[in-house]
């Protein structure tokens, strides 16, 4: 019963087969094709969670299965479901192509899922590809076709670099040591690491990652990426994508990583840098998406500083980081792609009088921007304080203080944030927006996730510990 | 008798001139070239050090290498081509969004 253990993989490829057939009818049918999306998402949930203790490896032992990538299955599995949740009207999309949105979106989560459990370099490095070409796609089908194009254009040319550059890491380490096994690689590397060609390889080798993840130097795309794309696309590259960026970093240093001052070094000055860059650029910007995507840089610098810290609370942090980024930017999205519902891109001042067009979306926008801050109690402030304590038993007291005096920048352009939407003034009368019952459902939820996460967080804090002790 | 350093150097000087023109190039279209040089390059690394190390491995990664950029071509030229019907250019400098 060996399929079993593939079994999430095999119900999103034949989901996504599905769309293929449903796509091939022709006219295009709406509300049925997101009713069998979402239920089809939701069953996909389902599936992760009933193969959540599932543990085995596959295909000659290159691809893991084990807690860890289980839940981060589990937590991909949630972030489609919610995207689909939010497509039930594509305006952003350009009709003619709305068909192929799901059609992308389910095998762009499979190929994260693959992604998660490959320890060889040939699967990560097919699955990366992957659910990039998915991407590249989804961003350029935008209404606005101009915008569309040149996001995904950018989106393209950045993410063929940094493959390449992640393929010169791999055949470095494959020369060095002979085998692109991560696990014989685990075992042959930690006597290499004083060469300087290791830790050179290793570090362009997850440079695919640091793209994905909108790392500094490769993070310059992400602006253009979520101001060009549709709004749920973009909700869907700050969410999913993020995970299993983060996912594979976590697993491959927590691997390959260890006992080299030189590797810690260079992770240590692109989280700061990151950290920096995001929060001082997201405070210019006056379009909503393109500061959130410069949060999101920065926020991966929050996380790199888990993974560096190289010790099981680090990892736990950074997986417990990876679940609260995918509420926070899950819920400021939801609250974007209803207040924007002509599928228009937004201005931060946009956001004008939300307190009375929808007070729930206020709330909803206030939880998850105090959260993105990490303002206690919510479950923002858990994870990072989750990362600062691990870095904290490492000694990295400077970096520490760097990151604190960056979540305080951070606060001016949340605050920013919270100001239009509860203390503007809109220039003209707004109607209120008008909520379906399953959304207010959704963004309560949310809330009640984000507040209860941060209060009680020891079960998620269990899941990430467990998720991390399986990798050491 | 040609060596492994021979051949590192060719696919080292390769993906430098890619990796060169990447950032000093302002048409998409040579632009997604010097990338392919680049994949070529690394392509020519994996089989100079499969023969080296007697290794199938790097074999078979250059044939997914190979694989996966007819898939990238594919993807890119496409978005690439819509570019050039809405615009009547491929010059990325004249592209609004590829500022910042």
């Amino acid at each position: 019963m060996k399929w079993m253990l593939f079994s999430p993989e095999i119900f999103y490829l034949l989901a996504a087969l599905c769309f293929l057939l449903l796509s091939m009818t022709g006219r295009l049918h709406r509300r049925r094709d997101h009713h069998i999306a979402l239920a089809l998402a939701v069953a996909g949930v389902a599936v992760c969670v009933a193969s959540l203790q599932l543990e085995g490896s596959l295909f000659s032992e290159t691809y893991k299965i084990d807690l860890f990538s289980q839940v981060f299955k589990l937590l991909l599995s949630v972030g489609l479901a919610l995207v689909v949740g939010i497509c039930s009207e594509l305006r952003g999309i350009q009709e003619r192509y709305e068909h192929e949105v799901y059609l992308l979106l389910f095998p762009c989560t499979l190929a994260t899922m693959l992604l998660v459990s490959s320890i060889h370099w040939l699967g990560v490095y097919v699955s990366l590809e992957l659910s990039s070409y998915s991407l590249y796609i989804l961003v350029a089908l935008r209404k606005d076709w101009t915008q569309g194009i040149e996001a995904g254009l950018k989106y393209f040319l950045v993410g063929v670099f940094a493959s390449a550059m992640m393929l010169f890491g791999m055949v470095i380490l494959y020369g060095t040591t002979g085998t692109l096994d991560v696990k014989q690689l685990a075992q042959i590397l930690p006597g290499l690491m004083s060469h300087a060609a290791v830790v050179v390889g290793l570090l362009l080798a997850l440079s695919g990652f640091f793209f994905k993840l909108a790392v500094f130097p490769f993070h310059f795309w992400a602006a253009d990426v979520y101001q060009g794309a549709a709004h749920q696309i973009a909700a869907y590259i700050a969410t999913v994508s993020k995970v299993a960026a983060i996912a594979v970093l976590v697993r491959m240093v927590a691997m390959l990583g260890g006992s080299s001052d030189y590797f810690v070094h260079v992770l240590a000055v692109l989280s700061v840098v990151s950290m920096t860059v995001g929060n001082l650029a997201a405070i210019a910007q006056k379009d909503l998406k393109r500061l959130l995507a410069y949060s999101t840089v920065a926020h991966a610098g929050y996380v790199l500083i888990g993974i560096l810290s190289m010790n099981p609370g680090g990892y736990a942090g950074a997986i417990f980081y990876a679940m609260a980024i995918l509420v926070m930017k899950f819920t400021v999205f939801l609250v974007l792609v209803k207040v924007a519902w002509d599928g228009t891109n937004l201005e931060v001042d946009g956001l004008a009088g939300l307190h009375r067009r929808s007070p729930l979306l206020a709330m909803a926008l206030m939880v998850a921007l105090f959260s993105l801050a990490g303002l206690p109690p919510t479950v923002g402030f858990t994870g990072k304080f989750l990362i600062f304590t691990a870095a904290m038993e490492r000694g990295h007291f400077a970096l520490v203080l760097i990151a604190m005096i960056n979540v305080v920048i951070s606060l001016y352009y949340y605050l920013l944030m919270l100001r239009a939407a509860y203390l503007l003034e809109p220039q003209e009368q707004c109607s209120p927006l008008s909520l379906s019952a399953p959304i207010k459902l959704l963004a309560g939820a949310l809330v009640v996730v984000m507040v209860a996460a941060g209060i009680f967080p020891r079960y998620l804090m269990d899941l990430a510990r467990n998720a991390a002790q399986g990798l050491m | 008798m040609v060596t492994l350093n021979s051949y590192l150097t060719l696919s080292a000087v390769l993906f430098s001139i890619g990796a060169v023109g990447v950032f000093t190039q302002r048409n998409a279209l040579i632009m997604y070239m010097c990338i392919e040089l680049m994949l070529n390059a690394v392509n020519l690394t994996f089989i100079a050090f499969s023969r080296y190390l007697n290794d199938l491995g790097g074999h078979v990664f250059v044939f997914m290498i190979m694989t996966v950029a007819a898939a990238e071509a594919a993807v890119g030229l496409a978005i690439i081509m819509a570019l050039f019907r809405n615009k009547e250019t491929v010059n990325v400098d004249e592209i609004n969004l590829s500022k910042g």
